[in-house]
């Protein structure tokens, strides 16, 4: 609990901050607060779309959770979230409906997730190359691919925009209430899982031992490539299916940007919830009312729904300064970075 | 053909001022991912600068001010708090990306606009030969001054040699009563006015004035460049007009009947990249101790 202070004064310092913000640029601190509030809790429409909003910021920051706690540095997860929704979408497209179609379009979500970070994975660990640059090329590589896919061969029939067909409707993902669709299960039980596979099973326990100190790991008899190896992987499809549930729960369709910065978000949500899967599921929440509520605040009150990403800076950067030094100092396992030094 | 040349150089230009930029922070071992901010932030300091000066200068002036300011911030947490910094530059860049587009919404909520009326023709008109009165100065900046100098600065100058040491093996440095720390930040205050006049550019030049995200990835392009190029200035300027020669290429395959492969062909240098960071393309060492937080007692 105690790691949980610095968390909450973050948040709130970087809410203070946000209102200063706002203020200079001449919305009054109560008006700001209240469009916040309404925008992102105030109702029960505001309350389904910052839960849809959280769903992929949490799955992008339980990625990075495993990833961080095996001391790999996967900025990937955009580029893996995307592979995840592309994998999805084609096999979705290819099937009729029905549940078991739903769970073939998640596993291939998760597939793709999982493919498109293990070329990060295999180039560290067997070529050496260092995980931070190559997952951000990869995301790039990503980005095109998807934009290559709708604007060329997986373009609508009709052929007017740049996206892919619409899904069948009986291949989405049922809604559960408003716009809250059935992912939230998918979610939760991904996080139960990544909580027990982390805390409670060897593979766990070994992985968390190269993220503290991977000397220590290695000589301990751990093989340490192969387990950044799963880790890689998984921490790939934990992303991927995140845009698998994104696809199948809320666009339906793929387009060009279809995410907005979830990957590079999920960083902020996984270190705000100090890198623990049951605190991202909370932190995921706390973003995504921002998120919802920054939609809001540029609709009412012309401010730049950017205040969401501001946000997500301000609240790293405080839990950089003023943060636990355990998670967030340059720790020892850097050193290992970029394979071998 | 000389157009094409022209307009090939001046898209680039930008991107090589960054990546000459990231070149000496990494050579001193930092590597600073927050340089997409950096840009940003700059792009709209220059542009609003130029928007109420009318004077380019004061609208470097103020683009290398962003550009030193947040590459400052940057050094706080990275080297004064030690922090870790892959994070660290990635939240700068959602700060970039948020600061700039809260003052973009309130400026045009108050009705001011962020469009740069030019009195030096149209960004791609001016280097047709019958424009091109004048060589931009910021070209020859960026393609002969900073390429020049740096050649000579980190390798053939004393402080360079030290510069090179804080990204190698700062324990030197200690041994000799030097301070690591110090030399980073004399790094990144230069890579903070290049970035900064990089923003500049984009904005004033290529574009016409700030738009919201403008910089569009051109950072983390630059990032890879350092790569491509093994932190050499000579693979800088190869690395940035290949990624030039791209963007050129796109201009022409976006306005002929060929939609989607341009898309494929925007991938290639990031793809390259990766092979070259495999090792594939012979072998690749980057400064030992980048990346890493300096040994206590600096």
């Amino acid at each position: 609990m105690k790691r949980g202070i610095p968390a909450l004064l973050s948040a709130a310092a970087g809410i203070a901050l946000l209102t200063s913000i706002a203020a200079l640029v001449g919305i009054q601190p109560l008006t700001f607060l209240s469009s916040l509030l309404d925008g992102s809790v105030g109702n029960l429409t505001a309350l389904e779309a910052s839960a849809v909003k959280a769903i992929p910021l949490c799955f992008t920051a339980l990625s990075v959770i495993v990833a961080f706690r095996g001391g790999v540095w996967n900025i990937g997860a955009e580029g893996q979230f995307l592979a995840g929704a592309i994998a999805s979408c084609f096999v979705s497209l290819q099937l009729t409906g029905g549940l078991h179609n739903q769970l073939l379009a998640l596993l291939a979500g998760a597939a793709g997730g999982g493919l498109w970070a293990a070329v990060a994975a295999w180039l560290k660990v067997r070529r050496g190359a260092p995980e931070v640059l190559s997952t951000i090329l990869l995301n790039f590589v990503a980005i095109y691919l998807l934009g290559f896919l709708v604007n060329g061969p997986m373009r609508e029939m009709r052929g007017q925009y740049p996206q892919s067909d619409m899904l069948e409707g009986s291949s989405f993902l049922p809604l559960l209430h408003g716009q809250l669709h059935a992912g939230l299960f998918i979610l939760l039980l991904s996080v139960v899982a990544v909580g027990l596979t982390l805390s409670r099973t060897r593979w766990g326990l070994r992985l968390r031992a190269i993220g503290v100190n991977v000397n220590a790991a290695r000589y301990s008899g751990i093989h340490v490539e192969r387990e950044i190896f799963r880790a890689f992987v998984f921490s790939g499809a934990l992303a991927g299916l995140g845009g698998s549930v994104e696809l199948l729960g809320v666009t339906h369709r793929l387009y060009e940007r279809f995410s907005s910065g979830f990957g590079y978000s999920g960083i902020a949500v996984a270190l705000l919830a100090q890198l623990s899967p049951a605190a991202a599921l909370f932190s995921a929440f706390f973003f995504g009312a921002l998120r919802s509520a920054g939609g809001e605040l540029q609709r009412s009150q012309g401010l730049s729904a950017g205040i969401a990403t501001l946000s997500e800076g301000v609240v790293i950067v405080l839990l950089l300064t003023f943060g636990s030094a355990r998670l967030l100092k340059s720790r020892e396992t850097m050193i290992e970075r970029g394979g071998h030094s | 053909m000389t157009n094409l040349l022209l307009l090939l150089i001046a898209s680039a230009t930008p991107l090589l001022l960054a990546v000459l930029s990231e070149l000496i922070v990494e050579r001193a071992g930092l590597i600073n991912l927050g340089l997409e901010g950096t840009l940003l932030s700059a792009a709209m300091a220059g542009t609003i600068a130029l928007q109420s000066s009318g004077s380019l200068v004061y609208a470097a002036l103020a683009a290398i001010l962003a550009g030193m300011a947040t590459c400052s911030l940057f050094g706080l947490l990275t080297i004064f708090f030690e922090a870790d910094q892959i994070v660290t530059g990635t939240a700068l860049n959602l700060i970039a990306i948020g600061v700039t587009s809260v003052i973009y919404r309130a400026r045009l909520h108050a009705g001011l606009h962020f469009n740069v009326t030019r009195d030096f023709g149209d960004p791609i008109e001016q280097f047709l030969p019958e424009n091109l009165q004048w060589i931009d100065p910021v070209i020859v900046f960026a393609w002969i001054v900073v390429p020049v100098s740096f050649s000579i600065l980190l390798w053939h100058t004393s402080i360079g040699l030290r510069l090179r040491a804080a990204g190698e093996y700062p324990a030197a440095l200690t041994s000799v009563g030097m301070s690591a720390a110090g030399l980073r930040w004399v790094a990144l205050l230069i890579q903070g006015s290049l970035a900064g006049i990089a923003g500049a550019y984009l904005a004033i030049n290529l574009s016409a004035g700030f738009a919201e995200n403008m910089t569009a990835g051109r950072g983390y392009i630059a990032l890879a460049i350092v790569i491509l190029g093994r932190w050499s200035v000579k693979g800088a300027i190869l690395g940035a007009a290949l990624f030039g020669l791209t963007t050129v290429l796109q201009y022409h395959l976006q306005a002929s009947t060929l939609g989607a492969p341009y898309q494929l062909m925007l991938a290639l240098p990031y793809l390259l990249t990766l092979v070259v960071l495999a090792g594939f393309a012979g072998r690749v060492r980057q400064p030992a101790f980048l990346g890493r937080a300096l040994p206590p007692g600096k």
